[in-house]
């Protein structure tokens, strides 16, 4: 018991540094600090590229999203107050991008199919070409798995951008409801109904595949 | 495989429920709610399977999420600090232009920032020659140049109002001197041998006349300082100038300024003219080498020959010393120059200058 209250506050501590920290990091980067800038962005930048790369796809938007997100960062980071954490400031500007982007992708037709070809000719995106383990090396069993990954980027693309980043933050990100109702300015309740909604298109989008 | 049952089966407490399995199978149920939702499950079957099929879907949807590759990464984070560093420069240059522009204060209120540039326009006009004048002609005394807008043309006199009696150099300040253009150069003959009167209209932010003879140092500063700077004046006017030079060819500074004429004017003609105003005046080394620069270095054949015939003329008024740089020059002049004339004027040259060399 003793043990574990001394870990907890060795942890609380060890929070509490890495706070300060990054508020000091904050700051020198609000203060033209180019290094400590760079700094904020290796802390933070994989999260952002995983969210983006699962939103979207394709390595060339995710990219995009990175570079335009920690772009308006660099912009605007003079206007951060430390009214909330650095991390849900940074995170309302990438989902605003990423939200932008998929909005985008919606309204264009040519760009709802997968684009990059491959060496048959057909048409697949980053998840298609990423190896199926579970598959192993049997040619069947790495058909199935190509079909798999077809369907669930189809069942991912029913959701709304909306549902989509939701669902993303709660299962990918570990984010709590409310943190990400913060980041994305909104309530906690709309959030819940938005994973509920996504929860249930998927669900039903990937029935026959269990 | 079958859907859970839950449209078939669904009791209100299973629709009660069925948003509480999403929150369990995303953690965000709390502990008595689990408790519920626990017994609830031990009871139907139908929400038990629902939420099987959610986990199952959660956990197929985990095996293909992606994990971006370090190469991705990397390539991100290059192509951002490209991006910041033009972005670094861009901001630099807004700081910088925004410094000399108030843009952020022109925009939101056109009116005002209108009538504002108006009024600093007209400042600036009225107050920047005023002040310019004061700093440029402190010190000024005599001088021969008037401003039309003063008292008029004043023949080698005095400007009648102090505010613009700055120096023709003395007369005019130095940026009036390094904007002005000559309008024309007039020259008016004098009776007894008396040289010519000159009059130098000049175009500067106000009309000038500097009106004068040759002999006052202001009409003889602005001829010079045309010919100093060949490339901003007419040819014609830097013609007229080295013609009204040559009355004053063995003054020690309008020899010097006919000389640069001769070696950097762009026009043939004047370098011509400079040439021959040159011719008559005190025999000088400047002059020779001036005759000798011409004679190898110029590209027009007439320039060349002007100079051979002065060098010629002052040799056989025995002007020129035979040194060895001379001869050189000529013996090399004497074989080498494409005109025949200047080979054979050099070769006459040669002779002229004593004993027979050896070749």
């Amino acid at each position: 018991m003793g043990m574990s209250v001394a870990l907890d506050i060795e942890a609380r501590q060890a929070a509490a540094a890495k706070v300060a920290e990054e508020q000091a990091l904050v700051r020198k980067a609000q203060a033209g600090d180019r290094l400590a800038f760079e700094a904020l962005v290796r802390r933070f930048d994989r999260e952002v590229l995983r969210l983006a790369l699962n939103l979207v796809h394709r390595p060339e938007d995710a990219r995009d999203i990175y570079q335009e997100s920690f772009l308006r960062v660099y912009k605007n980071l003079h206007r951060f107050r430390f009214e909330c954490s650095f991390y849900t400031w940074l995170y309302r500007i990438v989902t605003n991008v990423a939200l932008d982007h998929l909005r985008r992708r919606t309204s264009r037709r040519e760009d709802q199919a997968p684009v990059p070809e491959d060496a048959e000719g057909g048409t697949r995106d980053f998840f298609d070409r990423q190896p199926e383990q579970r598959a192993g090396a049997n040619p069947e069993r790495n058909l199935l798995g190509q079909e798999l990954g077809e369907q669930i980027a189809s069942a991912l693309n029913r959701l709304s951008p909306r549902e989509r980043m939701v669902f993303e933050m709660k299962h990918y990100q570990g984010l709590k409801l409310r943190a990400i109702g913060d980041m994305l300015g909104t309530s906690e309740e709309t959030v819940k109904n938005s994973l509920f909604r996504a929860t249930r298109k998927l669900r039903a989008s990937l029935e026959s595949m269990r | 495989m079958r859907e859970a049952g839950m449209d078939e089966k669904k009791s209100p407490a299973c629709e009660e429920f069925e948003p509480r399995l999403m929150l369990f199978a995303a953690g965000e149920l709390d502990a008595s709610q689990v408790v519920d939702l626990n017994d609830h499950l031990q009871h139907c079957t139908g929400c038990s399977l629902a939420l099987t099929q959610q986990q199952e879907v959660l956990a197929l949807l985990t095996a293909r999420h992606a994990e971006p590759d370090a190469a991705l990464l990397a390539s991100c984070r290059a192509g951002l600090e490209d991006s910041l560093d033009q972005q670094e420069e861009r901001s630099w240059l807004r700081r910088t232009i925004g410094a000399l522009l108030p843009a952020s204060w022109i925009s939101p209120q056109p009116a005002w920032s209108a009538a504002l540039l108006v009024l600093i326009g007209f400042s600036v006009g009225m107050l920047g020659p005023r002040l310019l004048r004061n700093a440029g002609g402190k010190g000024g005394t005599d001088s021969s140049v008037a401003s039309n807008h003063a008292t008029g043309v004043v023949p080698g006199g005095v400007t009648a109002d102090p505010a613009f009696a700055s120096s023709p150099t003395a007369g005019l300040s130095s940026l009036d001197m390094r904007t002005a253009s000559v309008a024309g150069i007039n020259v008016f003959p004098a009776e007894d041998n008396q040289p010519p009167q000159v009059q130098l209209q000049l175009n500067a932010r106000q009309p000038y006349t500097v009106r004068g003879t040759v002999n006052d140092d202001d009409v003889k500063q602005m001829l010079m300082y045309i010919l100093h700077n060949n490339q901003r004046f007419d040819p014609d006017v830097r013609l007229d100038a080295v013609d009204l030079l040559r009355m004053r060819n063995n003054d020690p500074d309008v020899r010097s300024a006919l000389c640069q004429a001769v070696h950097t004017d762009h026009n043939a003609a004047v370098r011509l003219k400079a040439l021959e105003a040159l011719n008559g005046a005190e025999p000088q080394d400047i002059i020779r080498q001036t005759l000798l620069d011409a004679l190898v270095d110029d590209q027009n054949p007439g320039v060349r020959v002007e100079a051979i015939n002065a060098l010629r003329d002052m040799a056989a008024k025995g002007q020129v010393d035979a040194d060895d740089h001379l001869l050189a020059v000529l013996r090399e002049r004497m074989t080498k120059d494409p005109s025949t004339y200047i080979r054979l004027q050099s070769a006459e040259v040669i002779r002229d200058l004593g004993p027979r060399q050896k070749f």
